[in-house]
């Protein structure tokens, strides 16, 4: 960890990222969505319905890096336009993924955090662009990368000049096949001593299994994540990709009655982490 | 040449037919003007031998005979529906275009060259409105409209605030990764300087904003993008890549709606122009009187006086109309105290951002 002039803990206060009024490394963030960005009518319901249910952000792709080149790949611009749409109807900030250094400016113009995915935490191009651009970025961590990997990725964009980083934990490969990845829960005490970044935490991919999303974002919470990001579909059964993953609103809501309460729970009854 | 490239020019020439006929629709409305009926069979008879005169290998003499008469069908249908003309300077798409929309709805938006056209065409009478701006949030007053305002003999019967809403646009087969030029008005570029530095995009300086986006529509070039109102892009189908460029929020550019007649109705709000002696507190004591009187001015702008450089015309708004005892009052008494005094005319405020850009 010694190249970590920026990012390491040292002598640092804990960053708190001021993304439109919510803060990023104070109390609890919640970001949800649908995995992409399909339709209008399916974006706005959605962002809707996660901002009845208490979430602070939406999340919706407009580029898609799918495993296969034949699979739905995203709206593109398109879906960036609908995204704005839906802030405007909701006043809720949007996080959406950027996977080409080409896009980073125009996806700039549109989204409010720019994601950078599990399978491009190490491209380095795309890291130098979005430290570049002005705006926040949540930097997924690698599904094979180590704390020390994705701490320097974290680097790259601080170096850049861009302070605003958000780190998300989403699960790395084991040999465990039952879930999808294997969440790495002991990465956000871990996270906190190596850094003054905040860190959020993503249930969905991580366990790719609708029934351990409730309990691993109480475990998130439980064990001191700064936030949430949590895949929610209007109507999941329709969904374009990753349907069997994503919740409905209703179940989203149940969610989110738990966690708020743990988190204040939590917050009055032990001392402040620092 | 490849199916794709001659599908690519065969398209290019379609759009190009509609702005000419656009074009030729208007001047044949512009003429109704000077004819007692919508039926010239002379004139039309020599249109149509005209066209025929010209002996095209792969555009058969019928086929050019029965196309002008459509057009001529159509441009008669027109001028029978006897809408108001409605002039504004700039290109079809401005943001004049978009004031006179939001003014006269169910006119015929007739574009001109300068502001010096629009007003004398409402004068001359070839023209039944015009639209003219008259200060901008950002830049301040239109100097050249102003200037025309002090020596026209038109009435000031409307006015609208229209916010100035810059959108970036290209023709549906650009792809937004690749461009690297943008076409607009200085003024509109200058005004999305951000923007344009944040993508890496060169301004290029065009005549206009909408013909910026007009030249877009026929000529399709590479790479290329303009900046222009909502407006055109609905006018020349272009896809709007991205709403609200512009660096400052708040920019709004206000419009007088101008007529031979004064406002039928009670309007409430007026425009005068005045010039005072040129000695201490004259333009002192006429304010004096507003506020004396209660009267709440709505703008005070000066411009020199062409014929006198050291001295200065002060436009005054105001609200309430003559038929107000306290107005009429102060406007009587300003008469033994200017120079010149003209009154523009009483109308009814613009209620906040209601026309939109």
């Amino acid at each position: 960890m010694k190249n970590l002039k920026l990012a390491s803990r040292d002598q640092k206060k804990r960053t708190i990222v001021n993304v439109g009024g919510v803060e990023v490394g104070r109390g609890l963030v919640v970001i949800a969505g649908p995995c992409s960005v399909e339709s209008e009518k399916q974006t706005i319901e959605t962002a809707h319905a996660v901002k009845a249910a208490g979430a602070d952000m939406m999340r919706g792709g407009a580029f898609k890096p799918r495993t296969s080149p034949y699979a739905f790949q995203g709206l593109g611009l398109e879906g960036l336009k609908i995204l704005e749409k839906a802030r405007e109807e909701t006043g809720l900030p949007i996080v959406t993924e950027v996977i080409d250094p080409r896009d980073v400016s125009w996806v700039a113009e549109f989204a409010d955090i720019l994601q950078i995915g599990t399978r491009n935490m190490q491209n380095y191009a795309l890291l130098k662009e979005v430290g570049k651009s002005g705006r926040p970025v949540l930097l997924k961590r690698g599904m094979y990368s180590t704390l020390s990997e994705w701490l320097n990725c974290a680097e790259y964009i601080l170096s850049e000049g861009n302070p605003d980083v958000i780190l998300c934990e989403r699960g790395i490969r084991t040999f465990e096949s039952y879930t999808r990845n294997t969440l790495d829960l002991s990465a956000v005490p871990a996270i906190k001593e190596l850094t003054h970044l905040p860190i959020i935490i993503d249930p969905t991919h991580s366990t790719g299994r609708l029934s351990l999303i409730g309990p691993m974002s109480i475990a998130s919470v439980a064990a001191g994540a700064d936030g949430l990001i949590i895949e929610v579909h209007n109507k999941p059964e329709e969904a374009l990709c990753d349907a069997a993953q994503a919740l409905t609103p209703e179940m989203f809501t149940g969610i989110m009655s738990q966690v708020r309460p743990l988190q204040s729970f939590l917050e009055n009854s032990m001392p402040a982490m620092s | 040449m490849k199916l794709k490239e001659i599908r690519k020019h065969i398209d290019k020439i379609d759009r190009e037919l509609l702005v000419l006929l656009q074009e030729r629709m208007g001047l044949a409305l512009r003429s109704r003007k000077f004819k007692e009926t919508t039926t010239d069979p002379d004139r039309e008879e020599d249109v149509l031998a005209r066209i025929e005169r010209m002996n095209l290998d792969l555009v058969e003499r019928s086929f050019s005979r029965q196309l002008l008469k459509t057009i001529i069908e159509e441009s008669k249908r027109q001028q029978e529906e006897e809408r108001p003309l409605v002039a504004f300077q700039g290109e079809h798409g401005a943001y004049g275009e978009v004031a006179a929309r939001g003014l006269v709805p169910g006119g015929a938006y007739i574009p001109c060259m300068e502001f010096a056209d629009v007003f004398r065409g409402v004068e001359e009478g070839s023209l039944d409105l015009g639209v003219v701006p008259v200060e901008n949030s950002l830049e301040g007053a239109v100097t050249q409209v102003n200037d025309l305002l002090t020596s026209t003999e038109l009435k000031v019967i409307g006015e609208a605030k229209v916010p100035v809403n810059h959108c970036l646009l290209a023709t549906e087969a650009t792809d937004y990764r690749e461009i690297r030029l943008v076409y607009s008005h200085p003024q509109a570029l200058a005004q999305c300087r951000g923007f344009l530095m944040r993508n890496h995009l060169e301004p290029r300086p065009y005549y206009d904003t909408a013909g910026a986006a007009k030249m877009l529509a026929r000529e399709n070039p590479n790479a290329a993008a303009a900046i222009a109102s909502e407006l055109s892009a609905e006018l020349y189908n272009l896809e709007i890549i991205k709403r609200g460029i512009e660096d400052s929020p708040a920019n709004r550019t206000r419009f007088l709606l101008l007529s031979r007649n004064d406002y039928e109705g009670v309007g409430d709000k007026t425009s005068i122009i005045f010039v005072t002696p040129h000695k201490a507190g004259s333009l002192f004591s006429i304010l004096h009187l507003f506020a004396e009187a209660g009267i709440n001015l709505t703008r005070i702008a000066s411009m020199p006086l062409r014929s006198e450089p050291d001295n200065y015309s002060f436009f005054l708004d105001f609200e309430g109309t003559e038929n107000d005892p306290s107005v009429s009052e102060v406007l009587n008494k300003m008469e033994e105290m200017t120079v010149t005094m003209k009154y523009l005319g009483s109308y009814p405020a613009a209620n906040g951002d209601k026309v939109e850009g």
